[in-house]
């Protein structure tokens, strides 16, 4: 299971890198949420999977899966979530300011 | 056990949480700002002084043993560093008030500011690889409220590659950190350096440590990975410029010291090679883009990458000597990058424009500016006996005693280099025929504070070299051993 | 007392802004004469003492960690340069307070001289060579600064930046080789590496180390090719060049090349090197020097050759070649001492320092004319017994036929030696009548603006104090053999000379053929240059070092700002390439070559299938995503991904995870619906086939690279992880039965704070975000 949940996490990180690589905003943001999705996954992937009860400790059960990975993902998906929603403030507040939300068009060297 | 291990994190995480109520009280804000630095900078001297008499402190937060909890090393290399933090805070909350329009202090600046440096601090002291990415987090969230703060078109177009490069690469640090878990079982630093040493550092950890330096140079501005870093850097007020050039990527270069020296140092000639191989392109590659740009800000931005090259050289080369070089590198570095920023945000102030090629003759009007920067031009450039060359000696001197001659040499012209980048700062700016100064302008005058007091330590580095140096060859020694601080956190 | 001797500039130089501004009506010079005047009569005092092979030494303990002390050490060499410095420097220092306009900004002038002194000073006596590096590019420092004196001139900025360049390029190779003496020799004093003098010349390192020594030698002394700066360095107000580029700064070149001689003199390399340099550098520099119309061009490229003539002396090793060089170290700093000064007394009465403009100047400025035709005939040689020119040229002949080669191609080359010292003297001969007679002799021009007049006495002084030298040292040299030069010729060659100097030897030798050759042919050659100066012209042409500098200066630039411009294209999408590029390729590297891969299903759980099944909706869901074209079905779609995750957590035994991904994903989904009305629709344009391809391809690399990482990274569990500890104490001291909240509240409670931290400065920045708006501003 754990390979297969690899190989999954895999696949999230390649269209969230493939969506990173697009011109437009909105798309990359997809990017970025897909690519938390798959670090998650990784994360408990990496955690034994299903071998033992949830970690809630009752009388009597020995095993439990490991709970460490689920609390740092907990605090990741609470940072991710801080992150994104202020990356799409970002995005919103520069493309008002810039009139587009194509990255290509927002590369700024003639400046220079 | 020592609660004095957080206070550099917590003063300044609740004095930028209670700033949060008063920000349109601006005096108010300044001066706590000011005062909570001075406090912290006080406190991290004496914790500077305890540690480096008696050795370092360990907290273990919420009484959780190692290595289960979270626990935050004050050692030698992590107190010096906040130190130098510390004193960059105090400087910039002086320079802030001067230099800033009152949109952006009200803007919860200052708020964003402290928390940088609780961030940064933080990162600092922990020895928990995955709080280390939480405090990486804070400081980044504080860097993005500040980067985009004002809100200017360049200012957002800029902030957006920022945050999504670093987005990415957190992302990539935390799936690592899993990776890491699950070869070793521990995340703790600590233990981590032992489970590492204990399996000799087999391929997959190897490769993990490599995913590791990936995630660390890009936040350090390595090359080929600081693309993102000049003009981001660049693009808000000098102050911000400063603490972005000061501190946030020589965290990045702290982890990459910590990790590669307490953690994944069971294949150095794979791993440490390649740094050094990479340390000569950064230093090429850096100090090459300080020459093409007649941009003063970007000339100083682009100067961090040749001396994160200096830096990394030392890690790579890894030896007693060379990772002291790299640390009072580093040291040097941070001080005198937010001196440069401050400086050459004055120098914008005063001429209405950072377009070296509209500013001339700047000396007949500011003299005591063009002496200061001419000051911190040959500190950068490395000139005896300012501070940048204690730490130039000592990793050249090992590069040559190992053999790395081309990396050497490479060091050798890329001081020039930089220097020939920043005097002609000098030569153009202050030299020349008087130009016309912009008629409405705020003063200049209060930024000489701060910018004399970072340059006060700067001096201090080099010309006083003997009151740190026996201290920071101790850390080299410390960090080339790890067994001291694996002992130290785990058998408490 | 010797350290403070060296402070004593320093001092100086702090104090003279303050006293400037409190003293205004008194010419600044006057208050800082008293200093060099002081030290020259303190190391005057010194002589006895170090003839009498007493030498002086002093260590400071500064960084004792690093081997950089203050180490301080008089002999003979170090004693002849501390005269020439403070001595000169008084000159100087008295000359510039009439050359010298009260108006300018003199503070800074003076502040600069009297760092020049101390860093020279320091040079020549520091024993340690981190603190001689120091003063070293403290030297460079400092010429930057006066040649660039009167900076709103074009022409002074170009000459110091250029001069620092070259100056501080040499320093920096010169540390480089000083570093590897120190590996070799494990000692920082340049005594003690003399001692151990063996292990250097056994060293592998050897010819690389001495390579990187006289570059920087050979920069600071300006020898050919890096001779270019100095010309440019004439910028300077004219007491400077008189101290700095011509009497001192420019002998600190020489004076590393002689303080180390009995480390490298034995070697053929040296011999070969800084011979072959000398020489060139002595042809060259004398006959650029004929081709020059402006006065002091003509007397630097005169310097350049002079310093050749000096360095090819010592590169000739024998002790009376060493004995010569010290000779006319001093000779030249006396004569080309007071030449620079008629040059400033020229220009400053005539206007003009353009010798196509000058004539006849004789009758109206007699002294001067006479300090000039002392100063000339010295430095030209002719054979006159009250010239010390002459004195040390004939020794330089003498030893040029007198060397005895020990490298085999040396041997069969060592003939042309004396060919080139006399062609190189030929040419000194020309350009020292014709800086004479063209400005002193013959019909007076009409063109000048102001009518020349004779100097104020106060600006006569200086040269006329320096001619007595040359008058005194040519009629009696023995006078300042025992004292000074003797003692400086032992601490070069380590042995005391037994040269006794004098004008005539008692028969016609070789030397003396020789000088009489360069005068007769020299004046033929004089007399006839009209007819020559086309061929003048012909050289150097494309050969000039100058061009190379600019090129080369404008090139690195050009090809900065290429490569800079190359991959710094603002991009996002370039930038991320680059990253995943090197993320891909050092990972897959490093995977490979340490055969990190490991496969291995002993310790995986069994696969169920509801999991697979959510498992490849969220696969098809997130490759649906990158298809999307419409906006809100992407967003939906990329909703099933994350509800699909939180599907997971639950079959994966992670209720908290589950719950909070559900509300998270719920709310940043309303946040992207919310969004994306404000931003505009999706982009339908096709991308090229190209990028799409690059595109694919890195994408999906970096999906396997992690992948493979992560199976590997599964497969190879070494240790029980530290998860027990956490369900073994989390009910009894954590006081919790759900293991997660435990750990998140108490064990990594700090994590969890900090978390709290980023979420209240996202809402901070987001609030300043749309709150402050900034019009553009300066930037």
């Amino acid at each position: 299971m754990e390979i297969l949940m690899s190989i999954l996490a895999g696949i999230l990180f390649a269209t969230g890198v493939y969506l990173l690589l697009q011109r437009q905003l909105l798309k990359i943001i997809f990017g970025t949420a897909l690519l938390s999705h798959g670090a998650h996954l990784f994360i408990l992937t990496m955690g034994k999977l299903n071998r033992g009860a949830p970690p809630i400790l009752v009388e009597g059960i020995e095993d439990y899966v490991d709970p460490l990975p689920q609390a740092l993902i907990l605090t990741s998906i609470v940072i991710s979530f801080g992150v994104t929603s202020f990356l799409l403030v970002l995005a919103y507040r520069a493309y008002k300011t810039n009139q587009t939300d194509n990255m290509e068009h927002l590369r700024g060297n003639d400046h220079e | 056990m020592s609660n004095l291990v957080i206070l550099p994190i917590l003063i300044p995480l609740l004095a930028g949480a209670i700033l949060v109520f008063w920000r349109k009280k601006l005096m108010v804000v300044r001066v706590g700002a000011q005062l909570v630095t001075i406090i912290n900078l006080i406190v991290s001297s004496y914790m500077a002084y305890v540690i480096l008499q008696d050795g370092p402190l360990i907290l273990e937060t919420g009484g959780w043993m190692a290595p289960y909890g979270i626990i935050l090393v004050g050692d030698g290399l992590s107190i010096v560093l906040v130190v130098t933090t510390n004193i960059i805070a105090v400087a910039s909350a002086f320079y802030a008030p001067n230099s800033l329009d009152k949109g952006r202090e009200e803007h919860y600046f200052y708020t964003f500011f402290l928390m940088l440096i609780a961030g940064v601090s933080g990162a600092f002291l922990t020895g928990d690889i995955f709080n280390l990415f939480v405090f990486f987090e804070v400081l980044l969230m504080a860097s993005y409220g500040m980067i985009v703060l004002g809100g200017t078109k360049e200012q957002l177009r800029e902030s957006i590659k920022y945050v999504l490069l670093n987005l990415f690469s957190s992302i990539l640090f935390v799936t690592t950190v899993s990776f890491l878990y699950s070869v070793t079982g521990t995340i703790n630093m600590a233990q981590l350096s032992e489970r590492v040493g204990q399996v000799n550092q087999d391929g997959i950890l190897t490769t993990i440590a490599i995913l590791f330096f990936v995630v660390f140079a890009t936040k350090g501005a390595l090359f080929p990975l600081y693309f993102w870093m000049p003009h981001s850097y660049t693009k808000p007020p000098a102050v911000i410029s400063a603490l972005f050039g000061a501190l946030l990527t020589k965290v990045g270069i702290y982890s990459i010291l910590r990790v590669f020296t307490l953690i994944f140092i069971g294949n150095i000639d794979y791993t440490h090679t390649f740094f050094i191989f990479l340390a000569g392109f950064t230093l090429l590659f850096g100090v090459a883009g300080a020459l093409s740009t007649n941009n003063i800000k970007l000339i100083i931005a682009y100067n961090i990458i040749p001396a994160i090259g200096f830096m990394v050289m030392g890690i790579g080369i890894f030896t007693d000597l060379s990772v002291a070089g790299a640390v009072y590198y580093l040291i040097h570095d941070m001080i005198i990058k937010a001196a440069l920023f401050f400086l050459v945000g004055a120098i914008a102030i005063a001429a209405g424009t950072s377009d070296l090629r509209k500013i001339s003759g700047l000396i007949k009007h500011y003299p005591l500016l063009g002496w200061l920067f001419f000051i911190a031009c040959i500190t950068l450039a490395g000139i005896p006996p300012f501070s940048g060359f204690i730490g130039k000696l000592l990793l050249l001197k090992s590069a040559f005693a190992n053999e790395n001659f081309i990396v050497a040499g490479i060091g050798l012209l890329a001081s020039l280099l930089i220097l020939i980048s920043v005097i002609r700062i000098f030569v153009q700016g202050f030299w020349g025929e008087s130009m016309s100064l912009p008629t409405e302008k705020r003063s200049i005058k209060p930024l000489y504070f701060p910018i004399s007091f970072l340059l006060f330590f700067s001096i201090l580095l080099g010309v006083g070299a003997e009151w740190f140096l026996p201290h920071i060859q101790q850390i080299g020694v410390d960090l080339m051993n790890p067994s001291g601080y694996v002992d130290a956190v785990l058998k408490e | 007392m010797l350290f403070f001797s060296i402070l004593a500039p320093f001092i100086a130089a702090c104090l003279v802004p303050f006293l400037f501004r409190y003293k205004r009506t008194i010419h600044t010079g006057w208050l800082v004469l008293p200093i060099p005047i002081l030290l020259f009569l303190y190391f005057l005092l010194q002589i006895p003492n170090i003839s009498g092979g007493n030498n002086i030494h002093l260590i400071i303990n500064w960084i004792p960690s690093i081997g950089m002390n203050l180490s301080f050490y008089l002999d003979g060499l170090s004693l002849l340069f501390t005269l020439l410095i403070t001595g000169i420097g008084t000159l100087v220092v008295l000359y510039s307070i009439y050359y010298l306009n009260k108006k300018e900004k003199l503070h800074n002038f003076y502040v600069f001289l009297m760092i020049f002194m101390g860093a020279m000073l320091g040079v020549v006596l520091s024993d340690n060579v981190f603190v001689l590096y120091l003063f070293w590019e403290f030297t460079s420092l400092s010429s930057f600064l006066l040649i660039g004196y009167w900076y709103h001139r074009e022409r002074s900025r170009y000459g110091a930046f250029k001069s620092m360049i070259i100056t501080v390029f040499g320093g920096l190779s010169m540390l480089g080789g000083l570093i590897l003496l120190t590996i070799m020799t494990d000692t920082t004093s340049i005594r003690e590496m003399i001692e151990s003098k063996e292990s250097v010349i056994n060293s592998p390192y050897f010819t690389g180390t001495l390579l990187l020594i006289l570059l920087g030698a050979f920069t600071k002394s300006a020898q050919f090719p890096f001779h270019i700066w100095l010309p440019d360095a004439m910028e300077a107000p004219t007491p400077v060049s008189a101290f700095l580029h011509s009497a001192t700064m420019v002998k600190a070149g020489i004076y590393l090349s002689a303080r180390l001689f009995l480390l490298f003199g034995g070697s053929d390399l040296f011999f070969i090197l800084v011979t072959g340099f000398g020489l060139l550098t002595l042809c060259w520099g004398s006959y650029m020097a004929v081709r020059q119309t402006d006065l002091k061009a003509i007397l630097a490229y005169s310097t350049i050759s002079q310093l050749g003539m000096i360095m090819a002396m010592i590169g000739f090793g024998t002790e009376v070649a060493i004995f010569a060089a010290i000779f006319h170290i001093f000779n030249h700093a006396t004569f080309k001492g007071s030449l620079f000064m008629i040059a400033g007394i020229v220009d400053h009465e005539s206007g003009t320092r353009d010798i196509r403009k000058l004539g006849g100047l004789m009758t109206l400025m007699p002294i001067s004319a006479t300090l000039a035709l002392f100063g000339t005939f010295s430095m030209a040689g002719v054979p006159l017994p009250f010239l010390n020119g002459f004195l040390s040229k004939e020794m330089f002949f003498k030893t040029a036929t007198q060397i005895s080669p020990t490298a085999p191609l040396v041997d069969q080359l060592f003939i042309i030696i004396p060919v080139l010292a006399v062609l190189g003297s030929i040419f000194t001969f020309v350009y020292s009548m014709y800086f004479f007679f063209q400005t002193f002799m013959g019909k007076s021009k009409e063109t000048l603006e102001i009518k020349p007049h004779e100097a104020p006495i106060g600006m006569l002084v200086s040269p006329i104090v320096l001619v007595t030298f040359i008058v005194v040292i040519g009629l009696l040299p023995n006078l300042i053999n025992e004292p000074i030069l003797a003692p400086a010729t032992a601490a070069v060659f380590g042995t005391v000379p037994e040269e006794h100097i004098a004008f005539w030897h008692g028969e016609i030798n070789t030397p003396l053929l020789m000088s009489l050759a360069v005068v007769v042919l020299g004046t033929l050659l004089y007399l006839t240059r009209k007819k020559w100066s086309h061929v003048y012209r012909l050289l150097p042409g494309v050969l000039s070092a100058n061009k190379a500098y600019d090129a080369v200066y404008e090139g690195h630039l050009r090809l900065s700002r290429k490569t800079t411009n190359m991959y710094m294209t603002g991009s996002l999408r370039h930038y991320v390439l680059y990253i995943l590029l090197f993320l891909v390729a050092s990972g897959g590297i490093t995977l490979v070559v340490t055969d990190g891969f490991a496969f291995s299903t002993s310790d995986v759980a069994p696969i169920s299938w509801p999991e697979i099944m959510v498992g490849i909706v969220m696969a098809i869901a997130a490759i649906a995503t990158v298809f999307m074209q419409n906006r809100i079905a992407a967003i939906l779609v990329l909703g099933v991904v994350g509800y699909g995750l939180s599907l997971l957590f639950v079959f994966f035994r992670a209720p908290d995870l589950a719950l909070t991904q559900l509300i998270v994903e719920t709310v940043t989904v309303a946040l992207f619906l919310l969004c994306f009305y404000h931003l505009p629709k999706l982009d339908t344009k096709k991308q090229s086939t190209g990028t799409k391809t690059v595109n694919i391809l890195i994408s999906a690399s970096v999906g396997i690279l992690v992948t493979l990482v992560a199976i590997a990274s599964h497969s190879s569990k070494r240790f029980e992880t530290i998860a027990h500890y956490f369900i073994d104490e989390s009910h009894h001291l954590g006081g919790g039965d759900n293991v997660v909240n435990v750990i998140l509240v108490d064990m990594r409670g700090l994590d969890t704070m900090f978390e709290i931290t980023v979420l209240g400065l996202a809402a901070l920045g987001i609030y300043a975000m749309i709150r402050l708006r900034k019009e553009e501003e300066i930037d």
